[in-house]
């Protein structure tokens, strides 16, 4: 794409987008939330953001899942604005976006419906961008080819769902299956979209589409030992659009114990160093927290090209970091566990 | 009006508060609202202030009272505005306020959720009335088939042909949103592979939806079914879709029956949800007499606990101390508010301090209704450094003039001034009606100086003799064309000799411009001319005024050199050169003309742009030619006067670029010198010696910075002087343009119409039509953006130009804890 022309389309919502992400929590905001005492404390703190007034229709004592959902709520309707005013190709881009939220659902639901547990229940604790009009209805499926052709057929994820189609009940083992490999075929072929899109955006989706194929590769790995998961299994899981694949993925594939995923990890420089400081122990940070802090260092850095997509993505990536760092920290406030409060992940 | 030349004096103020009175104090404060406090605690979280619990408690009083106000707005019910102002409570009421908002908090929560069940209730009645009702003509259907056997309906395919009596068909019925009838049917099919069979029927009317008030529209539908494990599977799509299912019994009879019940159970459930609405509705109409002054009561305990938020907390005398600026002369007025503060509460009188500082205090202008909106055109520059000379006043009669000479049009004046006095005169309905409109508050703020505009540019347009670019013969003209008919027919172009005493009367037209130009040929040529001299000599009339200004500021910082170094050298600079400029055009003006000797006429007059630029290129005596009666010269002893005018001229700018770096350094050396020369005594040890050169260096250091800046300066003005005098020339461009625009539409549209369809109707038909868009292009092009380009071009002169003269625009703007402006603020922000 041609980037005198992309402002003709896109213009007004990357600027948008860019001011959205100037309102992202501070190092300083953060310094102050942590000396928060209670959640009202909190609540008047982020009045002073560009939050504003989003907490101040609720009553006090606030609860945690209140600031929870409005900072979701809120998310959302940022995001839903700017779908509502995309144009092709970026309207397409953002619903790429949501696919990967409808995958965490659907599974979600299903393992809530295998556990008996209602619907209504479930459906608050579904993430708003995620949801499509049958998706109450999941509950009808008991194994993954009615799953596909009774539900799954009409939404966009039906394409990503050639792999995965059996006669097999659904149980625990099989949802996680199931969602892995929905995630691997959505991811590449979120992946081949943005690479057709070319320009920038593929230079800077497809890194970091290629990190969280990558990282999914490895949680996917170490989760997997001590599981009835085979590694002939295992390796169909693996999504192919990372810098692991082919030879990474062949080795992750063999691997039968967490040292040999690090082995795998030491041949490429920008894994080894996460794996290197990361630890179980106080005082060292998990695996999980470094490879956030990668992808938040990889959503920042979109920030520095113009004229992509990629700002979309990570701006919502970064804000959902933001939105995880503020209920951490509200988390321990209200629990008065004060000793991890310094744990959020900073956004740069 | 001593304020508006100068900022008012400011004190520096330390408050001495008992904790009792503290609160009535700020609150009467408040509602004189002449005091700015500073924030004392500027490092301390919002979170971690004394009364930040007094301010989460108002925050959640706001909250409930933005809750009834919603529910107020919801039922339509007008909320009271009496425009009274009700003093902020005291601290003890707060309880009882915070009472009365949680009962009606309460109470409306209750009627709510009871409204609310008891419409899900009769929504569901009406639901079922519904499903009744249209699944009967189902029912029917399928009776109908069953009797006549052979009939090719869809319903037949579901049941068997032989007449052993039908298989027992399962049905679920419900009622399901419109919008998702589609889904809903696919969902089916494919779920139980084709084997249901679903009906649907549309209800009509729109239903309300008890969470959301909101109305829907819904279908009903029926569904067939065989067997139980279907009978699951329909009933979990159901559920998933949010389709409400209803028991329908199968028997015709069983149905009527409950057709019957269901009507006169939801005519009972009306008559409750009618009471139900009327309690909500008297609680709401009982609030909404109140909400208004409930507001401004909460708002304003808000903002004090605020303000008390900045103070500093005194722990040995239980006090809180206050820092704030006050303006000098209302000093009083403010001792007479904390008395009545301390009355009020009645403890320990407050104590006032003025403090000495040595920070710059805010520039604060009293300005009224009039003066306002020009003091705002010179703080959209930069807001007035303390205690400096204020262009405001001079502005108001220089900005609308400057204005005019740019639209000098009698008629589009007229508009303006009408426009401007329509809303002056409807000042205050207008001001009441409050509206977020922009363009609107811009127009209506700046209305004395659109009226001030609209009445200059009626007088400049008199002078040019313009109106809808043409001229009014008001006086008669002195000019006469005496040819006879065939000398008028055959030349197209006759001059008009003013020397012969037939065709001139010797005398001008009284006033203004001489209406015969409108249609002499070198009109342009004219204009040109008189117009370009006349926005030069404003122009330097105007920087000489502003250069001369800078005297008072000088005078009053006390900084005597600044005038011998600065003043002095720029007005002579600028006399010397610009203001002979002047002198030259007033010199030709009056003494070249006709009827005189030759050496004076029309045709001798030297070009004065040539000479002044002959002037400052300092080239050589030109001697009259031979035979020739014209004098390059218009006075004897020119060429000397300009060469010394030039030399005065140049001397100035060396003199403004070295006098005062020089005296500074001298003073500066002199200093040190006494100093060193105390240091010798042996009175100061060496570290006062050390401190002295420390002293020096940054002296050394300062003089460059001084020689810089003093450079800088230097080059500005001279440079600026002769470029903005040749920015005063927009002057004339625009009156030009702007004749020229309105000439255009009168020649090209208006005169269409006039000459159009000659005698008959039909040429009134088409001016009627023409006048509409000669009018609305007179509207829109000359007066508004016409008008909106000069403006600019008025508003460029005066920052650029003139304030460039005198005025720093350093300082900040005061702005002083008032409730009048906070709960002005609250308001806009409840309205959007």
């Amino acid at each position: 794409m041609l980037d005198s022309v992309f402002n003709i389309d896109c213009g007004y919502l990357e600027g948008l987008c860019r001011g959205f992400k100037n309102g992202i929590l501070k190092q300083t905001d953060y310094l102050n939330l942590v000396q928060c005492e209670t959640l009202d404390d909190l609540k008047l703190h982020l009045q002073s953001t560009d939050y504003g007034n989003f907490l101040a229709n609720e009553a006090s004592p606030l609860q945690v899942s209140v600031i929870d959902d409005k900072l979701r709520d809120k998310l959302v309707t940022e995001f839903q604005h700017m779908r509502n005013h995309a144009v092709e190709p970026l309207g397409t881009f953002l619903d790429y976006i949501t696919y990967g939220y409808m995958i965490d659902n659907i599974v979600l639901l299903i393992t809530g419906a295998l556990h008996q547990r209602p619907i209504s229940e479930l459906m608050p604790k579904c993430h708003p961008l995620g949801t499509f009009e049958q998706i109450e209805a999941i509950n009808v499926a008991s194994t993954s080819s009615e799953l596909y052709n009774a539900v799954l057929v009409d939404t966009p994820l039906a394409d990503f769902f050639g792999e995965c189609v059996s006669e097999q009940d659904l149980d625990e083992l099989n949802i996680e299956i199931i969602r892995n490999t929905l995630y691997k075929a959505y991811l590449e072929s979120f992946y081949n979209y943005c690479k057709s899109l070319g320009g920038t955006t593929a230079e800077v989706m497809c890194e970091i589409l290629a990190f969280e194929a990558d990282r999914r590769a490895f949680i996917i790995t170490l989760n997997s030992f001590g599981t009835e998961l085979t590694n002939e299994d295992r390796k169909k899981l693996y999504p192919q659009c990372g810098k692991l694949y082919p030879d990474g993925l062949a080795a992750l594939a063999r691997a039968d114990d967490p040292e040999n995923v690090k082995q795998v990890a030491e041949f490429y420089t920008e894994y080894r160093a996460l794996f290197e400081g990361a630890g179980n122990n106080p005082g060292e940070k998990t695996l999980e927290d470094k490879f956030f802090e990668h992808e938040v260092k990889l959503n920042v850095n979109a920030f520095l090209h113009q004229f992509h997509f990629g700002v979309f993505y990570a701006y919502l990536k970064l804000k959902e970091q933001e939105c995880r760092n503020i209920v951490w920290i509200a988390e321990c406030i209200a629990q008065k566990h004060r000793a991890k409060i310094d744990n959020y992940i900073p956004i740069l | 009006m001593g304020s508006l030349f100068r900022s008012e004096e400011m004190a520096l103020c330390q408050l001495f508060l008992q904790s009792e009175s503290a609160y009535t104090c700020v609150s009467e404060l408040g509602e004189l609202g002449l005091v700015q406090f500073r924030d004392l605690n500027p490092d301390v979280n919002a979170f971690q202030r004394k009364f930040v619990n007094e301010v989460r408690r108002c925050d959640e009083m706001e909250r409930k009272l933005r809750y009834l106000e919603r529910e107020i707005r919801k039922d339509g019910i007008p909320v009271l505005d009496t425009g009274e102002n009700p003093e902020a409570p005291m601290p003890r009421e707060m309880i009882d306020l915070e009472a009365t908002f949680e009962k009606l908090e309460n109470e409306l929560k209750e009627v709510n959720s009871n409204a609310e069940a008891l419409k899900r209730n009769y929504l569901e009645l009406t639901e079922l009335k519904h499903i009744l009702k249209k699944t009967q003509v189902f029912f029917d259907e399928r009776e109908g088939s069953l009797e006549s056997g052979g009939q090719t309906s869809l319903t037949q395919n579901l049941l068997p042909e032989d007449s052993k009596g039908p298989i027992q068909l399962g049905f679920v019925a419900g009622v399901i949103l419109r919008e998702r009838i589609p889904a809903f049917e696919r969902m089916l099919w494919r779920a139980c592979r084709g084997n249901v069979f679903l009906r649907q029927a549309e209800i009509n009317d729109p239903l309300e939806d008890p969470a959301t008030g909101e109305q829907v529209y819904k279908s009903v539908f029926i569904i067939f079914f065989q067997g139980d494990q279907l009978k699951m599977r329909v009933k979990k799509i159901c559920e998933g879709f949010r389709a409400t299912m209803y028991p329908c019994p199968e028997a015709p009879a069983d149905r009527r029956e409950m057709a019957m019940g269901v009507k006169t159970r939801l005519d009972d459930l009306s008559t409750v949800l009618s009471q139900t609405q009327d309690h909500r509705h008297r609680v709401l109409v009982s609030a909404a007499r109140n909400i208004r002054a409930w507001m401004m009561k909460v708002w304003k305990i808000k903002s004090i606990y605020h303000t008390l938020n900045m103070f500093n907390l005194d722990v040995i005398q239980n006090g809180l101390i206050a820092e704030c600026w006050i303006p000098v002369a209302n000093l009083e007025d403010v001792q007479l508010a904390l008395r009545r503060g301390t009355e009020k509460s009645g403890s320990l009188p407050a104590i006032l301090n003025r403090l000495s500082t040595h920070e710059a205090p805010p520039t604060f202008h009293r300005t009224n209704k009039f003066t306002k909106a020009f003091q705002a055109l010179i703080d959209a520059y930069g807001v007035a450094t303390y205690r400096e000379i204020n262009p405001a006043p001079y502005t108001i009669i220089t900005f609308p003039f400057l204005f005019a000479i740019m639209f000098g049009d009698v008629g589009h004046g007229i508009i303006m001034a009408l426009f401007g006095g329509w809303m002056v005169w409807r000042e205050k309905p207008l001001s009441a009606k409050k509206t977020d409109n922009e363009i609107w508050n811009i127009f209506f703020g700046g209305r004395y100086i659109i009226l001030l505009m609209g009445m200059f540019s009626m007088y400049t347009g008199l002078i040019y003799n313009d109106i809808f670019s043409k001229a009014l013969n008001i006086f008669g003209t002195s000019w006469h064309g005496n040819y006879n008919e065939s000398t008028l027919l055959t030349n197209k172009e006759l001059t008009l000799d003013p020397g012969n005493k037939e065709q001139y009367d010797q005398y001008p037209y009284p006033f203004g411009l001489d209406p015969v130009w409108q249609i002499a040929l070198n009109k342009i040529n004219f204009y040109n001319s008189y117009k370009m001299k006349i926005s030069i000599i404003f122009g330097i009339i105007h920087m000489l005024f502003g250069v001369i200004l800078s005297v008072w500021n000088h005078r009053f910082f006390n900084k005597p050199m600044n005038i011998y170094c600065e003043f002095i050298p720029q007005i002579i600079f600028l006399t010397c050169l610009f203001g002979y400029l002047v002198l030259l055009v007033f010199h030709k003006w009056v003494w070249y003309g006709a009827g005189g000797a030759d050496s004076v006429s029309p045709n001798c007059a030297p070009s004065i742009l040539i000479t002044f630029i002959n002037m400052v290129l300092m080239k050589g005596y030109q001697p009259t030619p031979e035979g020739d009666p014209c004098s390059p010269y218009m006075y004897a002893g020119q060429f000397g006067f300009q060469r010394f005018l030039v030399c005065v001229g140049l001397i100035c700018v060396p003199w403004m670029l070295i006098a005062k770096p020089f005296i500074l350094h001298r003073n500066n050396k002199r200093k040190l010198m006494m100093s060193q020369a105390n240091g010798g005594e042996g009175v100061i040890e060496e570290g006062g010696g050390e401190a002295a050169a420390a002293a020096a260096t940054e002296e050394v250091h300062d003089m460059g910075e001084i020689m810089i800046h003093q450079g800088i300066h230097t080059i500005e003005y001279v440079l600026g002087s002769v470029s903005h005098t040749a920015s005063y020339l927009r002057l004339w461009a625009l009156s030009l343009a702007h004749a020229q625009l309105s000439e255009v539409l009168w020649q090209m549209v208006l005169r269409v119409g006039l000459t159009a369809g000659g005698t008959g109707g039909v040429g009134g038909v088409v001016t009627y039509f023409i006048f509409a868009a000669w009018a609305s292009l007179t509207i829109a092009i000359l007066v508004l953006m016409e008008g909106l380009s000069a403006f600019l071009h008025t508003l460029r002169l005066h920052w650029v130009e003139f304030q460039s003269k005198f005025y720093g625009g350093g300082g900040y703007a005061f702005v002083p804890f008032a409730f009048e402006t906070i709960l002005e603020h609250a308001e806009t922000a409840v309205t959007e």
